[in-house]
């Protein structure tokens, strides 16, 4: 059987000034893990669950507490969720439609039944808001957001999902260093001193790739849902540039009351931005029990997906 | 439902041979040391500008022949590495260009030693229910640009060499074969146990110049030797018991266990527990080190290459390493 979203949270970090517009910046210490507690404690209590009864997690990060282990495992612990894996999931702007996918084979299999899905991301630390990098800087926040996927009720649950990667574009948005495949130290003071650990991007081939990709995968995902478009309450695109979500929506002829850009509000939360702005619209009412939602990214990678879920 | 199974196998090892006796030029050690604590003989450490995903892709390779079977033919890639050739994005996209498979979903798993079950896992329940009929899980590192080669980095730096192995997992309609379940875990409450630190998001700036050079070197790993060694061979046992009476079969029912090779004495201890005879437990760390993600495609390769696995045989593959993560899963052959 499908599974379905039981509960939903999401956390987002106090909105302070970084370069030249105001985003949500973890400026505590801590990393995506600690954020994504935050968010499962409220999606727990929304699907009225305690942290004992989960039985696996999936974390989607591409900017995990430390380098290894994964920063599922760091959540895993501050959740309290005894011994339970905790999988690592790296599909960068679309993790969460990625680790979405993997927990609903889970629990098709019968393997597991309440999974723990978290989307979280501390960009701010890895940065450079200095003149040069801030152009990129200003597009990013840090957020998390935590769906508990389990059995549906028959009507709920994931209707249809498709995912896709394209790496022979992989560095036209990248983050080179540190790079394992540079001989013989994978970081150097060099590789430092010339930026090479901020991420870089195409913009232009970033936009024409979101352009091309969103439109084609949120179609393939509704008709793998046998969903029209005039069925669908929101549709929630997340994208680096808000304007390629909204092109999106345009070309796909939606009116826009039914369309939410992320990036819009919060800046870019990459693999948090889909369940954050989902768990926003549930807390704040504009989306019930029995709503169905598209929601659909792309990004690094390439990699991007989308996925037709009911509430 | 149907089964999953592995329908080809295939393994990666650099050429550069990097022996206990070399390891001496780099630090203040020895053969006899490095041997009694671990088992290890010697290493591969690879050259030039190769990549996590250069190796998996002669992997990848050879296990698609091993199952006759071409790229494009597959689901999905799923990679398996804690050392990436790039931040970002993953490792498995660099492997798609390279396999030349644009369009289908390629992402990267990190869960350390245990990243190449956590991988095999999600394969299985892919393949199980039909999301994709073939889909190739690759294991993948290179360690030997992450390691401190001197004598301040030698207790962890003399464990870990280059490697990489790939499966092709595909159908299986009999529910008696193939892979017949998955057994994942982890215990972040010991997350700093066997780490890497730097870059770390969680501190500000997550990399700093004093973090590469300084006195304190956050970015190569650090272990905690005995603690690591204390709850491997609690773990393993427990993990290998659990998949055993999932399915109803005891430790005397196994043909073949295919360790992690994380540590030889780890191995030759949890064999013990288990009443397993030497025959029956395969090693090959003598030769490779710890090549964590990587290890248990690599070993598999080499068990079938020898003969030691035959249709029927009951394999069981168990991981333990950094997280802590720990794994296990069963294969009737």
């Amino acid at each position: 059987m499908r599974s379905a979203i039981l509960g939903l949270g999401h956390y987002l970090p106090r909105e302070v000034e970084a370069a030249g517009t105001r985003r949500p910046i973890a400026v505590e210490p801590g990393g995506p893990s600690a954020l994504a507690a935050s968010a499962a404690r409220d999606a727990l209590a929304q699907a009225a669950l305690s942290a004992e009864a989960v039985d696996f997690i999936v974390f989607a990060t591409m900017t995990p507490d430390v380098t290894f282990p994964g920063a599922g495992c760091f959540f895993q612990a501050q959740l309290g969720c005894g011994t339970v894996g905790a999988l690592d999931v790296r599909a960068q702007c679309a993790g969460f439609i990625f680790g979405l996918v993997i927990a609903d084979r889970f629990v098709r299999a019968g393997t597991y039944a309440r999974i723990v899905v978290a989307g979280a991301e501390v960009h701010s630390s890895g940065l450079d808001y200095s003149e040069r990098g801030a152009a990129t800087a200003r597009l990013y926040g840090d957020g998390a957001g935590v769906a508990i996927v389990g059995h549906g009720d028959g009507r709920s649950g994931l209707r249809g999902a498709a995912i896709h990667s394209d790496g022979r574009q992989h560095n036209r948005f990248w983050c080179e260093y540190p790079a394992s495949r540079q001989h013989p130290l994978r970081m150097t003071a060099e590789n430092f001193q010339q930026a090479r650990h901020f991420i870089t991007v195409n913009v232009d081939a970033v936009r024409r790739f979101g352009e091309e990709s969103l439109p084609a995968v949120i179609s393939e995902a509704l008709a793998a849902a046998e969903v029209r478009a005039d069925q669908v309450d929101r549709f929630i695109i997340a994208h680096l540039l808000p304007e390629v979500s909204e092109a999106t929506a345009g070309r796909l002829g939606l009116p826009p009351t039914r369309v939410n850009v992320p990036a819009a509000r919060h800046g870019h939360l990459t693999a948090a931005a889909l369940p954050v702005a989902l768990s926003e619209e549930v807390a704040a009412g504009s989306l019930g029990q029995g709503a169905t939602v598209c929601l659909a990214a792309a990004g690094a990678g390439y990699a991007w997906g989308a996925a037709v879920l009911t509430l | 439902m149907r089964n999953a199974r592995i329908l080809g196998v295939g393994r990666y090892l650099p050429e550069r041979v990097v022996t206990n006796q070399a390891m001496t030029a780099f630090m203040d050690t020895t053969d006899e040391w490095i041997q009694q604590r671990t088992g290890i003989r010697e290493r591969r450490f690879s050259e030039g500008w190769t990549g996590a995903a250069d190796m998996g892709l002669e992997a990848a390779q050879e296990a698609l022949a091993g199952a006759g079977m071409r790229a494009q033919d597959m689901g999905c890639l799923i990679f398996a590495t804690l050392s990436p050739d790039v931040d970002m994005p993953a490792s498995a996209c660099l492997l798609q260009d390279r396999l030349g498979v644009a369009g289908m979903p390629a992402f990267d798993v990190r869960n350390q030693c245990s990243g190449f079950l956590y991988g095999l896992a999600v394969a299985d329940k892919f393949v199980k229910t039909g999301l994709y009929d073939y889909a190739l899980v690759v294991g993948a590192e290179v360690h030997s640009t992450g390691l401190d080669l001197s004598t301040r980095g030698r207790e962890v730096a003399v464990i870990f060499g280059d490697g990489a192995g790939a499966v092709v997992v595909g159908p299986e309609p009999d529910e008696h074969k193939g892979i017949l379940s998955t057994h994942l875990h982890a215990d972040g409450r010991f997350a700093e146990k066997l780490w890497l630190e730097c870059p770390a998001s969680r501190l500000r700036p997550r990399l700093t110049e004093d973090m590469i050079t300084g006195p304190d070197a956050r970015i190569f790993p650090k272990m905690e030797g005995r603690y690591v060694f204390r709850h491997a061979v609690t773990r393993f046992p427990e993990v290998i018991r659990e998949a055993l009476d999932a399915n109803g079969l005891m430790p005397g029912d196994i043909s073949l266990l295919i360790p992690h090779q994380a540590n030889l004495r780890i191995s030759q201890m949890v064999a013990m527990g288990l009443e397993l005879p030497e025959e029956k437990v395969f090693n090959n760390i003598q030769r490779y080190g710890n090549t964590t993600a990587a290890s248990i495609p690599i070993a598999l390769y080499e068990a079938l290459a020898e003969g030691r696995i035959s249709a029927g045989d009951l394999v069981c593959l168990a991981a333990f390493g950094a997280g802590f993560t720990w794994a296990s899963a069963l294969l009737r052959w």
